[in-house]
This record gives structure tokens, sequence and C-alpha cells, in this order.
């Protein structure tokens, strides 16, 4: 998969957790940046994440990530 | 050995010179003598077999876990094992009664047993996880578990964070020291000068009780307020002080908490350590699990995709903070007071946010102002003194009846004629005030500069004042109990 890919579909993701259809995310990208993006939300956009991309993170990762692109590297390693 | 006391400055002292006087190379294993025999001389041989259990079998856990495949049943069941027998003295030692089972050590529990046992747990989780490689010095895993400026009262640390600034040398620098030592003096303001101080009147109208009631309750848990706040930030101020002048700096645990404007961004500044624990260690972890997901995906389908995500969401908090009302100790008023009253107020906010949206838009109410701010954080602040009624009651009834005190009985002319002079002098209402509010003058100064740094760029002179100014004051001002010694820090019960 290619990282074009890879971010088209957590653009996918981010655009269905948050329910915000302008939400476009980047390397860069933190839960700073996105307001609802919070403790709470967490782990339902990493699970939903996991369900789009057929893989699974593992609880040091959930914890470990610090922003999108890292999420993105995860994925890339693992379809 | 209270940190405020003269034995811990002396230890404490002696352990620093120590520190920087031998070869660098020996210096962990000079802060794991010092940690030792401080838990000794704390505690005596009765609670060592405690902490001694925690090191081997956090130890071993590490080991173990390290080993045994990713993703095994194996795995799983090692980590569950682990985690069991690592929180196995903490439930014996705090919980066993709370079931309606007879304590088998009977009333002792060992001093900072619910902290040290946090911070082992996350190492053995973090290992099963394969965040960290476990450690294989058994002597060096003591050191992370037995660090004795943190190991009575938090904060809590994960490895990640310790390692390699407790095994790493560090030569002397006088800044560190400096700043330490400010730190330490600062510490020891909030607590002897305004907690030890409010104590008087909080522990006169709470153990009294029904003697005292309506507004004396009202003003008593104001007090008790700002004594726990300087109480705790104030030990920590002595702990991270204590630390830095080895050259370690640990986690902060407080960031001016009673400036929050909702009770989430309370709990992201009051006991941090503690929050972030639970989040990553017990939080995450179940909302992430099989059965969790499972949950989710029945709530979605019967309740839709917005609020069906809530239910599992806001049972998952309900499990969080009664487990975060229970490690505060294993009675009722914990449980309801620092625990399930908050996953009220967090829930009740998430659920009326549409609905006060609405109503300030209504009323044309404008948001992003100075006043609108303070009603967010005075309402905050009165929240979490409700919490504080159950915390500082000693039972569930009591603290109820309390409440209901506060709200029946109109008392508020004891405001203004001369009452509450019977909970304290007026000199010392007038220390207390006076020293609030520069309580309230360095914290609003907090939010905008780093203090420390910006006097050590000030002239020799003045700062030089200013430090003998504060360690006069804690001198001249500081309430001393029998035998020159404070009263124990609350938070070193937990």
């Amino acid at each position: 998969m290619t990282r074009e890919e890879i971010f088209s579909g957590l653009n996918q993701v981010f655009q269905d957790v948050f329910d915000d259809e302008e939400i476009q995310v980047t390397e860069d990208t933190t839960a700073e940046d996105i307001e609802d993006w919070d403790s709470l939300e967490h782990i339902n956009l990493i699970v939903a994440v996991e369900r789009h991309f057929g893989m699974k993170f593992t609880m040091g990762e959930v914890t470990g990530m610090k922003n999108v692109g890292a999420m993105a590297d995860i994925i890339g390693e693992r379809v | 050995m209270a940190l405020t006391s003269f034995s811990f400055l002396c230890f404490f002292l002696f352990t620093a010179m120590v520190y920087y006087i031998l070869p660098q190379r020996f210096q962990w294993m000079i802060l794991l003598t010092a940690s030792l025999t401080f838990y000794y001389i704390s505690g005596g041989w009765a609670v060592l077999p405690f902490l001694l259990y925690g090191i081997f079998i956090s130890y071993l856990g590490g080991l173990l876990l390290e080993r045994t495949k990713e993703g095994s049943r194996k795995k799983t069941l090692f980590t569950w094992m682990f985690v069991v027998l690592t929180l196995l003295p903490l439930f014996l030692l705090k919980y066993v009664r709370f079931f309606g089972f007879p304590a088998p050590f009977g009333p002792l529990a060992p001093l900072g047993i619910s902290f040290y046992t946090m911070s082992i747990l996350g190492y053995v989780i973090d290992v099963s996880w394969g965040i960290l490689p476990a450690q294989k010095n058994i002597f060096r895993h003591a050191l992370f578990t037995s660090y004795f400026p943190q190991m009575i009262s938090g904060p809590i640390t994960r490895y990640s964070q310790m390692a390699e600034q407790l095994f790493s040398p560090h030569a002397f620098s006088y800044q560190q020291v400096t700043f330490g030592a400010q730190r330490i003096l600062w510490g020891f303001f909030k607590k002897l000068v305004i907690s030890e101080r409010l104590a008087l009147a909080v522990n006169l109208v709470y153990d009294q009780y029904p003697v005292y009631q309506g507004w004396y309750l009202v003003v008593a848990t104001i007090c008790f307020a700002f004594q726990l706040y300087t109480d705790f930030s104030g030990c920590m101020d002595i702990v991270l002080g204590v630390s830095q002048v080895f050259g370690i700096s640990l986690p902060e645990n407080f960031a001016c908490p009673y400036f929050s404007r909702s009770i989430s961004e309370y709990w992201r500044r009051w006991h941090i350590t503690l929050g972030i624990w639970f989040k990553e260690y017990l939080f995450y972890p179940l909302q992430k699990s099989p059965l969790w997901i499972a949950f989710l995906d029945w709530s979605k389908k019967r309740l839709g995709k917005k609020r069906g995500k809530k239910l599992p969401l806001y049972t998952g908090m309900l499990v969080l903070w009664f487990s975060v009302g229970m490690w505060h100790g294993g009675s009722w008023n914990f449980i309801v007071g620092s625990g399930l009253l908050h996953w009220f107020y967090i829930v009740a906010g998430e659920l009326l946010t549409p609905l006060w949206k609405r109503l300030t838009a209504l009323f044309q109410v404008r948001t992003q102002v100075f006043s609108w701010h303070f009603f967010q954080g005075l309402r905050t602040f009165l929240l979490v003194n409700i919490g504080f009624v159950f915390f500082r009651a000693p039972s569930l009834k009591v603290a109820l009846s309390m409440l209901f005190s506060m709200g029946r009985v109109q008392n508020p002319q004891i405001l203004f004629d001369r009452s509450l002079f019977q909970l304290m002098t007026p000199q010392d209402w007038m220390i207390a005030l006076a020293s609030l509010l520069l309580l309230l003058f360095v914290s609003s100064l907090q939010q905008k500069i780093r203090i420390r740094e910006t006097l050590a760029a000030q002239n020799l002179v003045f700062r030089w004042s200013l430090y003998l100014l504060l360690f006069v004051a804690v001198l001249i001002f500081g309430c001393y109990g029998g035998d020159y010694d404070a009263a124990a820090f609350i938070y070193q019960r937990f």
C-alpha cells in the first residue's frame, strides 16, 4: 500500500469518526489539531483505523504514537 | 521520617554530599542504599517485606514476559498472573476489608504502597506490551521501585522516563542544586505556612461535626480544598526539588488545578500522573478489549452511530472512575468523592453541552471573555469542593449529612460577626489569606513565565533577599506540631 493510499484511507476514517468531512490529516497532524480528538475518542479512532486497514495496533503503539505520520508508518509495516 | 522534618533534611543533605563526592559510577548505588534506609527509618522492619516482594515479583515478571512469545496465550496468562501478583499486597492491605474479609495484616499499610505498586505494575505491563526491555539487574530495578524522594507520595513514574536518569552519572550542577533547593523551600512554605494553618480550622469543624453546621462547613470545606492542594502540591515541590538536586527530573503532578474551567481539565491538572496511569493502563486497554469492541458494535446497532458509541464510552469511564476512587481508599466516601461523583460531572457535562451551547446563544452570553471564564472556573471549583466533603468526612453517611446541613442551615452571618475566629485566631486568618494571595500570584505568574529562570536572571541582592524572606516566613509563620514536626502529608496514607 502506498503512502498516498494510507493517507486517503486515514482521511476517510478521521472524517467518519469525528463527523467532519473537512478533516484532512497530514504527517504532522496530532490530537491538538483536531478539536474532538481527546482521550475519550482516541480508542474509537484506533479501532476504526484497525478495521479500515485490517490490522492491529499493539497497546504500546496506541499510547506511543506521536502523530498521524507515526500511525501511517505502523500501518505501512502491517498491510 | 516526614519530608518536612529536620531529620529528613539532614538525611537528604548527607545523601547529596556522598552522591556528589564519590565517583559518579556509584551514584545509583548510593541512591538505592539511601532509599532502602529511608524506607526502613520511615516504616520499620515490618514494611520492608512488602517492598522487597514488589521488587522481586515485578523483576521476575519483566524477565519472564520478555521471553514469552508475542501474542501467545502463555503471554496473556503470564501478564494477568503478574498483574494479580503485583497487586496482591495492595489488595490484602487496603481492600480486603472493603470486600468483607478480615485483614490478614491488621491495620498495617506500608508507606507509599499505592504509589510504588502503580509504578511497578506499569513496568510489568510495559514489558508485556513490548515497549520496554526487561531490567536484568535486580538492584537497578530495586532503585526504580524505591527511589526515596518519590516512593511515598509519588509522582507515579514510568520506567521509560526514569531508567536513563536513575542509572546514568550526574555531574554537580549549581543551577540544578539551587533550583532544587528553591523548590523545596516553596514546598515548605505551602505545607507549613498554608496547609498546616488551614488544617486548624478544617479539623475543628470536621472532627466536631455536628457542632458546626451550615456555613461553617462551607468555609471549612473551601479551607480544606486549599489545605489539600497546598499539602499535596507542597509535598510534590519538596519531592521534585530533592530529586532535582540529584539531577533527576520527575514528572509534574500539578498544573494550577483550581484554574480549571471544567472537570475534565481539572483532572488534567490535578494528580496528573495518576490520571495518566489509569488512562493508559486501564481505560485504553479496556476500551480496546474484544469484549468492549463487541459492546460498541452492539450499542451502535441499537442506538445509532453517534449515540451508540457513547454508551460503551460512559460505561468504560464508570469503571475508570470507580477505580480512581478505589485507589484513594477502600471505602465508599473515597469511591464517591474522588471517583463516581467526578464521573457523573464529566458525563453530565458531555450530555448537557448542546443544551448549554443553545442557552448561551439564546441569551447572547459572551463566552470568550474573562467574566465567563471566571464563572466556569468558580463552577468547577465548587463542584470539586463537593467531592472534597466526601474525601474529608469520616464516612459516606456523615458526608451526605454535612452536605444537607450546608443547604439546610442558613447562618451566613457567621462570615461577618467574628464567629469564624472560633476556628482560627484573627492572626492565623490573616496569615492564611495573605499566603493564599501570594500563592495565587505565583500560580498566575507560572501560567506565563518560568519563575525560577526569571529569578535567576535578576541581580544577586534582589533574588537572595527574596529567598531569605521566604525562608524567614517559613520559620516565623510555619505551623509546627509537637517536637517541631508537621503532621504527615495527607497523601502519604494512600
